[in-house]
């Protein structure tokens, strides 16, 4: 711990001594290059690139699963900042921006999973010991096969998620250098990409607690301004800003002398912001309970998140590790909602004009008219969020592919170097495909995450949840829950790539409402459930002897005599 | 000998007594988590009657009247003006479509007021348009005297389109109309207290109830020599 509060004091030293040098440079909100926040941000990647090199990992164990050596507070503040992403730090914000209460179901949904997680699955996956979501569901369920498409799962559902965070990274590298999104999607990526390959697991949990700490703090000095500059109560800005919300609703006379860039700080009653699936969003309670829903359970089937709970030495500090993660992230959950209600008010000037809604969170800082260096800071905030989220990411696609597709599948006898190769190359494969994919621009970064937690809601939680639950579960079940999950996937996929393409297929408008890709896994997960349970149920296939005793013995510690 | 029984894990039917009260521990929590979250959006859903704004009023007690502009007096042009600066004033929630046609509206309104010696050479702008609206120089006619600059167009032959006369009140209804119910209109630490029990309670909760369960399986696995590691 000592190592890292020497390192944060150093990065806070530099930070304070280029922003009394570059004090004055962020001033326009877009299109030109920012010299201080630039710095900052050079200084921030500098150092996780450092830390990584200082606690490089030597094998194929260390490079997985850190050695097991970190503590229950440690492991929370690495969960936390694995978690939280350009998604928490750029996109939640950004919806409720734009849609109100709708957006608080990402709130809810992003943070409720991990009661799941935690009463359900943390300790038992710590017990079970394995280091990949495939290991476990190839081990559990006896089947080369589905240990294959539990890997190709895991990459997929690693390789959506970092699209959304390589679009995050891309507009803040934009904002900050000035520079064509292209270059800044190939900048972010190169760099994110160094230092996973050189740090490995140990550097990156390292790195992470480094990140949770500058990602919160950035986050959340701008909101002590802002509410304190708006008359607001100051002390915690997270109750203060209640006021905030009822003030948008009742709508704000000018004339308390309070203005912010030349504009009041004013606005017309806008009830629409916090009035619970208003008309004027466009979005229905349906859409908030199944938003909601999906997200929750794909929190608890993310293979990047389960894979954390391996990284700690016992059970028991698993479980405390979420516990400590939840919490983390709260801080900043509480807190998004603040930069999408003084977002609101700053922009209700249309003379402001149209603002990409995933920068809300930087300009609305800009627009209340923040001391320059910590909208900079804010900004390298987002970035670090996204860098935090994606080494996490390309680790666990990595591992799927070398440890679970390549010497579990491909090559059993593959040595330890050979594995690490393969690791290494595998991230840098899902990197440049994850870059080429963020250049299309395909969607929101919330939208492109929400895919992820959908996709693993559909599949990998209902496996784990029957695994860990049932030992009846057997290979049979697992292959019709995977099949139904996957089906409900795949019409929705479709669906979704036709209607952007500008296809119209048939019912096009029924399936986009109530199979969305942001929220399929409402049906998607019960169904897997339940056609698990059947085949399981009708099949002749039983479960090994083995398995069972090992699930009952090792696992849930039964005591046979 | 083993017994295929004796290993059968299953959460409803538990092996010891410690699986036992691991059982109750966690639905307990499940049945308090899924009650909190979903339990309290049904009931928002249940009681929540859609409600109206007062311009949503306002627009509808002098529509009649303007639609047919030859039945409507300057005050009830003025009170239609305002309610679409009222709807335009929220700006980024409404859509580019809906813009246009409130747009329109309002400067046909403005337009329309003006006597009709004055019509043929009348300029729309912002300054003498406030005056024509009425619109005094604070409080919420503040706000609408600055949208004014950006929200007078011109006029297609200075009369109001038959697609706008479609569209304009249901345009009208979807921005004015909220969700509302006692929930939304209490106030707890200044938040709409639906607002307040989502935003921070709900997370509130989840953090408390992951406490108590690693506090409480803790004791447990201690209550009943639960050996968690071998």
């Amino acid at each position: 711990m000592n190592k890292l509060y020497k390192i944060l004091y150093s990065i806070f030293f530099t930070l304070v001594l280029s922003g009394n040098l570059f004090a004055q440079s962020a001033t326009k909100l877009e299109g030109e290059f920012k010299f201080g926040p630039a710095v900052i941000l050079i200084v921030l990647l500098v150092t996780f690139i450092l830390v990584g090199v200082f606690n490089r990992a030597k094998d194929t164990k260390t490079y997985w699963a850190a050695g097991r050596k970190i503590s229950p507070v440690g492991a929370g503040m690495a969960i936390a900042s694995n978690w939280m992403s350009a998604a928490s730090f750029l996109g939640m914000a950004a919806i409720m921006y734009g849609s109100g209460y709708h957006g608080l179901s990402y709130v809810v949904g992003w943070t409720g999973g991990y009661v799941l997680l935690l009463i359900l699955m943390a300790g038992q996956i710590r017990r079970y010991g394995k280091y990949t979501a495939a290991d476990f569901i190839g081990d559990r369920y006896y089947s080369q096969g589905l240990r294959g498409v539990g890997a190709g799962l895991a990459i997929f559902i690693s390789f959506s998620y970092c699209v959304g965070q390589f679009a995050g990274i891309g507009l803040m590298f934009k904002w900050i250098l000035g520079i064509d999104y292209e270059w800044a999607v190939i900048i972010g990526a190169s760099v994110v990409l160094t230092y996973t390959l050189i740090s490995g697991m140990l550097g990156v949990t390292k790195n992470m607690q480094i990140q949770y700490v500058i990602i919160i703090i950035s986050f959340i000095i701008p909101l002590f301004i802002l509410t304190y500059k708006f008359g607001y109560f100051a002390w915690l800005p997270q109750v203060g800003y209640g006021q905030v919300i009822s003030d948008i609703v009742n709508g704000i006379a000018p004339g308390g002398g309070l203005s912010s860039m030349g504009h009041d700080f004013a606005i017309l009653p806008s009830p629409e912001f916090a009035m619970p699936w208003d008309p004027a969003t466009g979005q229905t309670a349906f859409q908030w309970l199944a938003i909601c829903f999906s997200l929750m359970i794909g929190t608890a089937g993310l293979p990047h998140v389960i894979q954390r709970f391996y990284v700690v030495p016992r059970a028991k500090d698993a479980r405390w590790s979420v516990v400590w993660g939840l919490f983390f992230i709260c801080i900043l959950y509480w807190s998004a909602p603040v930069y999408s209600a003084f977002g609101k008010i700053l922009s209700s000037n249309p003379e402001v004009g149209k603002l990409a809604k995933d920068a809300i969170v930087v300009y609305t800082a800009q627009l209340g008219d923040l001391y320059p260096l910590i909208i900079g800071f804010l900004a390298a905030g987002a970035v670090s969020a996204a860098f935090s989220t994606v080494s996490g990411l390309l680790v666990a696609g990595a591992s799927a592919f070398s440890h679970d597709l390549y010497f579990n599948v491909i090559n059993p006898k593959a040595t330890e170097k050979k594995q690490m190769l393969m690791a290494r190359i595998g991230t840098i494969l899902m990197a440049a495909g994850v870059a080429i994919i963020a250049l299309m621009k395909l969607g929101l970064i919330a939208q492109l995450v929400a895919v992820a937690f959908s996709l693993a809601g559909c599949t990998i939680f209902p496996l784990f949840l029957l695994g860990i639950w049932w030992s009846g579960s057997n290979r049979t079940g697992a292959w019709a829950g995977l099949i139904a999950g996957g089906s409900v996937a795949t019409v929705t996929l479709v669906y979704f790539i036709a209607g952007k393409m500008g296809a119209t297929l048939p019912y096009q408008e029924f399936i986009n409402y109530y199979l969305n890709a942001w929220y399929f896994a409402w049906l998607g997960a019960p169904l897997a459930i339940i056609a698990n349970i059947v085949a399981s149920k009708l099949s002749k296939d039983k479960t090994p002897i083995e398995i069972k005793k090992f699930l009952a013995e090792k696992v849930h510690g039964v005591k046979v005599n | 000998m083993t017994n295929h029984e004796q290993y059968e894990v299953n959460f409803f039917k538990p092996l010891s007594d410690h699986a036992k009260a691991n059982k109750k521990l966690i639905s307990s929590l499940a049945i308090i988590w899924a009650v909190a979250v979903f339990g309290f959006h049904f009931l928002l859903i249940f009681i929540t009657t859609p409600t109206p704004e007062q311009t949503l009023d306002d627009f509808n007690s002098v529509w009649p009247q303007v639609v047919e502009d030859t039945s409507a007096t300057i005050e009830m042009k003025q009170v239609f003006a305002k309610s679409m600066l009222m709807v335009l004033g929220k700006n980024i929630a409404v859509k580019d479509n809906h813009k246009t046609v409130l747009k329109e509206s309002l400067s046909w309104s403005v337009y329309s007021m003006q006597p009709d010696s004055v019509k043929p050479l009348y300029k729309l702008e912002p300054k003498s348009a406030a005056i024509s609206i009425g619109l005094s120089s604070d409080g919420f006619d503040k706000i609408m005297r600055n949208l004014l600059t950006t929200s007078l167009i011109k006029v297609e032959n200075y009369s109001l389109s038959n697609e706008s006369i479609e569209v304009l009140p249901e345009i009208m209804k979807l921005y004015l109309v909220h969700n509302q119910s006692f929930l939304t209109d209490f106030k707890f630490l200044g938040f709409p207290f639906h607002y307040w029990y989502t935003a921070q309670f709900l997370l509130i909760l989840f953090v408390l109830l992951c406490v108590f369960y690693a506090v409480s399986i803790d004791k447990l696995n201690k209550k009943h020599a639960f050996a968690e590691e071998t």
